[in-house]
């Protein structure tokens, strides 16, 4: 007879129950024979399952010709609403475009921010999130690929204002694939980049001048989390789970 | 940039990845991946005002999922059936390259077995476990994917993962009795 609570015992492994049926749950997979033996095997078919689906980038290529199909497409709608832009920009002002509006749109938040002063973060929120899809988008995601710490480190001497913590954590799932200087809060901010799994995750570093930092935050379907070590701020994003990034955020924080 | 391609932009193609993992387990080749995640795109911004306030992935997703079914039933039409997903990943399209060969040959062959095993699973067992283990979805945004309501999902997903872990069972007794 399977014990009646095996769904809910596959929904706490999903991570899908609210704290205190986690709780409860948690509770009575310590008395229950087998509902332990069921959360062993959830995770062996997961480890299977990803183990055997590697994580696929999609090919610059294919990224290309689908913006040069939604460049097309938008440029029909245009034309039909009386709006300016001439059909078959060539793709190459598209790029140039897309890049220039973001670091402008990041320029202008960052001017927000510096009025604001009163430290909600929203701007320097807007910063990191924008920085991150865009390095997701346009391929720029690393400008040194390397997964040794010796070599990404002394990359960042120069090309950014501050010297992040670099280290690879292949052991507990988080590889280290490389480093890319950035523009965040009007400064070159160090973005290291590492892999779990499917998903990336981008830990910026920038020089803070005083202000506190902002709460942990989810915006766009990306987790945020901020900490900081000395004057340096530090704010890891991906669309992996609050619990992974943590994970991270506590192995950089051991570094020190 | 007009409004709606910038709001496009910022809400959906942030799952752009997701889209094309997805496709990636849909469609029986790369190329097919590369056309389907195409139409999906286009279909969505054509469609964009309907999204609304919803779930932005989940929605893209669905359109991933629906574009594949009318190829699929097109070319089922034309008495064209693709092979089950019998992919072979192209290592240019992984970043995970690992420069050891023996780690390589390792990682083709968890692959291979994984095609095995799900290849011998109904469509709807392999659907949730793709939904659930690669592309990541969370309950609710399978529920709202596949149209099951979510106590569904969660049954179905139970039955598929114990599926998937028989069929592995059957596969190692199979070899340890040095059957073919």
């Amino acid at each position: 007879m399977e014990c009646p609570e095996s769904l809910h015992v596959q929904a706490l492994f999903d991570d899908e129950l609210a704290a205190i049926d986690a709780a409860r749950i948690g509770r009575h997979v310590e008395d229950c024979t087998q509902c332990r033996k069921l959360l062993e095997e959830l995770g062996e078919v997961r480890a299977l399952i990803r183990g055997g689906a590697p994580p696929e980038r999609i090919p610059a290529a294919l990224r290309v010709r689908v913006m040069q199909a939604l460049e097309q497409e938008s440029a029909v709608d245009l034309a039909f609403t009386g709006g300016g832009n001439p059909p078959n920009r060539p793709s190459k002002t598209l790029w140039i475009g897309l890049l220039s509006g973001a670091v402008g749109g990041a320029l202008a938040a960052s001017a927000v921010f510096l009025v604001l002063a009163g430290n909600t973060g929203k701007p320097l929120i807007d910063d990191v999130v924008a920085d991150h899809t865009r390095s997701l988008l346009s391929s720029h995601l690393i400008d040194v690929v390397s997964t040794d710490q010796h070599t990404v480190k002394p990359w960042f001497a120069g090309r950014t204002d501050v010297s992040p913590v670099v280290a690879d954590f292949s052991q507990q799932g988080f590889r280290l694939i490389g480093g890319r200087a950035d523009y965040l809060d009007h400064q070159r901010a160090a973005v290291v980049v590492y892999q779990h799994g499917p998903h990336f995750i981008n830990v910026f570093s920038w020089a803070i001048s005083g202000r506190g930092l902002p709460a942990n935050t989810t915006r766009n379907g990306y987790h945020l989390a901020f900490w900081k070590v000395g004057n340096v701020g530090y704010c890891a994003i991906s669309d992996t789970g609050w619990g992974e990034l943590q994970t991270l955020m506590r192995l950089l924080q051991g570094l020190e | 940039m007009d409004d709606k391609r910038s709001r496009f932009e910022a809400q959906v193609l942030p799952h752009l990845a997701a889209a094309y993992r997805y496709a990636r387990w849909l469609a029986s080749s790369a190329n097919d991946a590369d056309d389907l995640l195409q139409e999906a795109i286009l279909r969505a911004y054509r469609g964009f005002e309907d999204l609304r306030g919803g779930n932005p992935k989940a929605w893209l997703l669905t359109i991933v999922r629906n574009c594949h079914r009318t190829a699929y039933r097109q070319m089922r039409q034309r008495n064209f059936v693709p092979l089950p997903a019998e992919q072979e990943p192209d290592s240019a399209a992984m970043i995970a390259q690992t420069p050891d060969p023996e780690v390589a040959a390792m990682d083709r062959d968890r692959q291979r077995l994984l095609q095995r095993l799900l290849s011998a699973l109904p469509e709807d067992h392999r659907e949730i476990l793709t939904l659930r283990e690669i592309v990541e979805l969370d309950y609710r945004e399978i529920a709202a994917v596949t149209r099951l309501p979510i106590g569904t999902v969660m049954s179905r997903l139970a039955r598929a993962r114990a599926a998937l872990r028989a069929q592995w069972r059957l596969e190692i007794e199979g070899e340890s009795c040095g059957m073919p």
